[in-house]
């Protein structure tokens, strides 16, 4: 018997075994065969109204509900075509108003029936509700089959417009329980929108999503969430630009105002998801959001959650690795770093070491000298790790080991240690030079620190070199020339190469390009032409800033380019300062270091220039006292360490070991200092030992032939 | 017929060897001289021609041209061919030639787009979970109203520029990127192959050649337009063969460079695009259970 709302499949008293008892008995005569390669692939309209006709009798059905069973039994079988002329017998449309009725009347919360309170018998049932539904969704099926999509796709939209207009606010838990009405909507749900890429109209597809999305209609937790991944992902990559309908602004400020704000909204929404337990982990998701994150810079909050993954998902050297890129990223390379050094810690011997984490930990390490004998480290164990397969590695180890070389050496405090790690360095970058020979880095890298151990020639050649690799953002590539030149007091060439080099630079290498014209200009004795390249580029970084602010939205230049502006905007008023003092214009220097000093208060520099103001004005209490203040600031700053040396010398005496272990600490932070070679050597001859003091002179000498306008690093 | 198509395909046809006549006599040219594939690969033949971005040459005056006309469908034929000039203008950087006609193409872009955006960033509302959304419900309580916004900057404000110069080379080129990108769902899928063989070729350079740099600002809009060729393009297995391959240039190119950025968002191009390739993986929820097949 037909069991109308049990939702189970049909029985059959006779419980028949096949097909062919029931056809036998009653289809045989119309010449419809029952096995199933006998059907014809389309039925003949009298076979089928027969075939209508016996069923009725025999199941008690109506006309519709026939040919949807019927139909059901063709699609099951492949037989789309014959399913499809069976479907299109049923004339859906005058059905559909009382399908909404129907399940508004049966789908009403229960109340205690008063007697008066009975559903009219003209209301449908449940039952035959969800067989025409079926009948609906088996043919768009039979449709998207033949390949006509864009009908299959307005057949399923047609089961959500009976629906939908039905259940106004969506489906409550426990709605029709007992028949297939909710599964079948859920089916044409999810196929909706995938009928619609098939087709590639990714905007009508969206909407499809959209509409499953934003009501409640009880799909299952992992169900809901993987028509909200399909989403994201359209939304993410389809490149259509599909805005919410007026109706869904409701939200105010978090409404999305484009598909990107819209996919990551959807993404978060499933990652919390996740971490509260209610779907399982999907790692298609979090690559949907690193995607998406990483294209918007959102590094800080990728890393939260990676970090919220449970244990498990990711092994540990993996998901260090991950939050690291992340933080490293976000411009946090200290985190990174600590997370990249657990990587080679103890915890992680018995496994798979994990290279690029290593190489990558190298590379961080590498840009601060406070870094380099970590970076030792993670270049050695790359190193020892990797065979020649992987030679390119290799190469960048060797490039990371020679740079971190060079920064231990010096940031070290003893004389051999650093004539070892200067060794040390020059051989690894020019392992790394011969293994990489298109790698610019590693050329500028062996430039500099030749450049630093005063190989001046060799130095020179590096530099050349390295800019012909690059063709453009070689900025610090001329600024190195230049400096390399000036060692060799070249300065015609390496005034030549600053003009050619402004001329094709960025705006933030624009002003250490001008900086270093004028501290060229300043050492050929030139201070006119100095203090005009000063305010040229004072006038430019004003320039800036009035661009900047005349923006109404408030989105700035990098952070990184700010800050370098206002360091170099310091500078030149200090080096201004530097210049008015030596000439005796006092007021003016004093306004420059009032300049200086209301960018940066704590600024070693400020303090010691200030220092040399007052030491040009034979104010000696005062000049002493501002370079205390420089040396509270920061103590190894060497400059003010060497003046205050000098003070002390000229106060005589007692002073003299004072003012030599002044010069001692200096030359070990800086051993090219020609400054405290001078006056060692002055002390010296003050207290008379003058073939030490000749001596001193000579290594000032020399070292002031070599030295170039501005520390190389 | 528009009289500008007109005009514009009666210049081209002195500029190719033919313009077929489905373009020149159809009822919607731009739209025929968008997709057509003839006309396509002759253009795109003459662009990769070794002296083809000079600033006497035709195709690019052509080009530059047809952009500044009044129908915006023919702003899309010169779109479409973004993928070429930029690619073949970066790989000749280095070669020293004169490119005037490629960098007046790259310009007239950028100006639209400077003009179009009217000094605005583009810009990203990331959401605050927990403020409701369409898709969710608040956990808690809910705060005060006034949330914060938290504004990612996609594509920072620009500013005018008239000449090419190397430090915005990359600033420039990476906006007529995102231009193309804006427009993309129209794009014939031959321009989007062209597109990933180009980003082979950035990221991998010739033998014995110099690597295009690739800083942030050409990378970014690149791999928004790879992600779609990738993962949004659901009908050309040329495309996604073509794709995949990009993907695995750009992510071995930001390991060798050491960019954290490129390895991050190029790793999980590279997870997706294996994800996407093995069908054991995919599930379709839609299908009816044959379990219970009917007996009658």
């Amino acid at each position: 018997m037909l069991c109308a709302c049990s939702g189970e499949q049909f029985k059959f008293e006779d419980a028949p075994q096949s097909p062919e008892s029931l056809a036998t008995r009653d289809f045989s005569a119309s010449g419809l065969s029952s096995r199933t390669g006998d059907w014809e692939s389309k039925l003949e309209d009298d076979q089928v109204g027969e075939a209508e006709s016996t069923l009725k009798e025999a199941l008690s059905l109506n006309y519709e509900e026939a040919r949807a069973l019927l139909g059901r039994l063709e699609y099951q079988r492949g037989n789309f075509d014959a399913a499809l002329q069976v479907f299109q017998g049923i004339d859906i449309k005058s059905l559909t108003p009382r399908m909404t009725m129907a399940i508004v009347e049966r789908t009403r919360q229960r109340k205690p029936r008063s007697k008066g309170d009975i559903i009219p018998p003209t209301v449908m049932s449940m039952h035959s509700v969800s067989l025409l539904l079926e009948a609906i969704l088996l043919k768009a099926k039979s449709l998207k089959e033949l390949g006509h999509i864009r009908e299959a796709a307005k057949e399923c939209k047609l089961i959500l417009d009976v629906v939908e207009a039905a259940l106004h606010n969506g489906m409550h838990e426990g709605i029709a329980e007992d028949c297939k009405l909710q599964e079948m909507f859920h089916k044409a749900l999810e196929l909706l929108p995938n009928l619609w890429i098939e087709v590639g109209c990714l905007d009508e597809a969206i909407t499809a999503y959209r509409r499953a999305l934003v009501k409640p209609w009880n799909l299952d937790p992992q169900r809901l969430a993987s028509v909200q991944k399909d989403l994201a992902a359209t939304l993410l990559y389809g490149g259509v630009e599909t805005s919410l309908p007026p109706h869904l602004h409701v939200w105010g400020s978090t409404t999305p105002n484009s598909n990107i704000e819209e996919a990551i909204l959807i993404l978060l929404v499933l990652m919390q998801k996740v971490a509260y337990g209610e779907i399982k982990w999907d790692a298609e998701i979090m690559d949907h959001l690193t995607f998406a994150l990483s294209v918007t810079e959102q590094f800080e909050l990728l890393a939260e959650h990676g970090e919220q993954a449970s244990p498990g998902i990711y092994e540990r050297a993996e998901r260090w690795y991950f939050l690291a890129l992340c933080y490293a990223a976000a411009g946090q390379n200290e985190v990174a770093l600590n997370l990249l050094k657990k990587v080679s810690g103890l915890s992680e011997t018995k496994r798979e070491p994990h290279v690029l984490a290593l190489l990558f930990g190298a590379y961080i390490s590498s840009q601060d000298p406070k870094h380099a004998h970590h970076g030792i480290t993670f270049a050695r164990n790359v190193i020892d790790l990797v065979d020649e397969v992987n030679g390119h590695f290799k190469g960048e180890a060797h490039k990371f080991l020679g740079i971190c070389y060079g920064n231990a050496a010096r940031i070290s405090i003893s004389d051999s240690e650093r004539a070892l790690f200067q060794k040390e360095s020059l051989t690894s970058l020019n392992y790394a030079a011969l293994n990489m020979k298109e790698d610019p880095e590693v050329m500028f890298n062996l430039s500099l620190e030749n450049a630093v151990q005063r190989n001046l020639d060799v130095a020179f050649d590096n530099a050349m070199k390295y800019s012909s690799m690059v063709a453009e953002n070689s900025g610090r590539g001329w600024k190195l020339l230049a400096l390399i030149l000036s060692a060799n007091e070249r300065f015609k060439d390496a005034e030549t190469i600053l003009e050619f080099a402004l001329d094709e630079a960025s705006r933030t290498d624009q002003l250490e390009l001008l900086r270093l014209q004028a501290v060229l200009q300043i050492a050929q004795e030139r201070p006119k032409q100095a203090i005009e390249t000063y305010r040229t580029l004072l006038s430019l970084v004003q320039a800036q800033r009035e661009a900047q602010s005349s923006n109404s939205v408030h989105a700035k230049s990098s952070d990184t380019e700010n800050v370098a502006e206002r360091k170099m905007e310091m500078v030149a008023w200090q080096d201004l300062a530097t210049i008015y003092s030596k000439f005796g214009s006092w007021p003016d220097a004093e306004i420059c270091l009032d300049k200086a000093k209301s960018i940066e208060f704590y600024s070693p520099k400020s303090w010691h220039t200030t220092g040399l103001l007052f030491e040009a004005q034979s104010l000696y209490k005062e000049a002493l006292v501002s370079f205390s203040i420089s040396l509270s600031i920061e103590p190894d700053y060497v400059p003010s360490i060497v003046s205050t040396a000098a003070l002390l010398r000229q106060f005589g005496g007692q002073s003299l070991p004072v003012a030599r272990s002044f010069l001692m600490n200096a030359l070990r932070l800086d051993p090219t200092n020609h400054d405290a070679w001078m006056n060692l050597g002055l002390i010296a001859k003050m207290e008379g030992s003058l073939q030490l003091a000749a001596d001193f002179f000579q290594a000032a000498y020399e070292l002031m032939l070599s030295a170039p306008v501005e520390a190389f690093t | 017929m528009s009289s500008s198509a007109t005009s514009c395909i009666q210049t081209l046809s002195s500029i190719l060897s033919a313009v077929p006549s489905s373009v020149s006599s159809s009822s919607n040219p731009s739209f025929s001289l968008l997709h057509d594939p003839t006309v396509s690969a002759e253009i795109s033949s003459l662009l990769r021609h070794p002296d083809s971005g000079s600033g006497d040459n035709n195709l690019c005056r052509w080009l530059y041209d047809t952009f500044y006309s009044t129908d915006p469908e023919l702003k899309l034929v010169v779109l479409r061919y973004v993928p070429i000039i930029a690619g073949v203008y970066l790989t000749r950087i280095a070669l020293r030639k004169s490119l005037a006609g490629f960098e007046a193409i790259l310009l007239a872009l950028y100006a639209h787009e400077t003009t179009a955006r009217d000094g605005q960033p583009v810009s990203v509302n990331v959401p605050d979970l927990s403020q409701p959304s369409i898709y969710h419900d608040a956990k808690g309580s809910v705060k005060n109203k006034t949330t914060e916004l938290n504004l990612a900057v996609i594509s920072p404000t620009l500013e005018p520029h008239g000449t090419m110069r190397s430090s915005r080379r990359a600033r420039i080129v990476g906006v007529a990127l995102e231009l193309y990108y804006t427009k993309i769902s129209q794009m014939p899928a031959r321009s989007k192959v062209e597109f990933c063989e180009f980003c082979d070729i950035w990221a991998a350079g010739v033998k014995n050649e110099r690597r295009i740099p690739l800083p942030w600002e050409l990378l970014q809009p690149s791999l928004r337009i790879l992600g779609h060729c990738l993962l949004g393009s659901h009908n050309s297995k040329e495309l996604f063969e073509a794709a995949s391959s990009a993907t695995v240039s750009l992510y071995r190119r930001s390991l060798h460079d050491i960019d954290a950025k490129a390895i991050l968002a190029t790793g999980s191009l590279l997870r997706l695009e294996k994800m996407a390739s093995d069908p054991k993986l995919s599930v379709d929820h839609t299908e009816i259970d044959m379990s219970n097949v009917l007996s009658l």
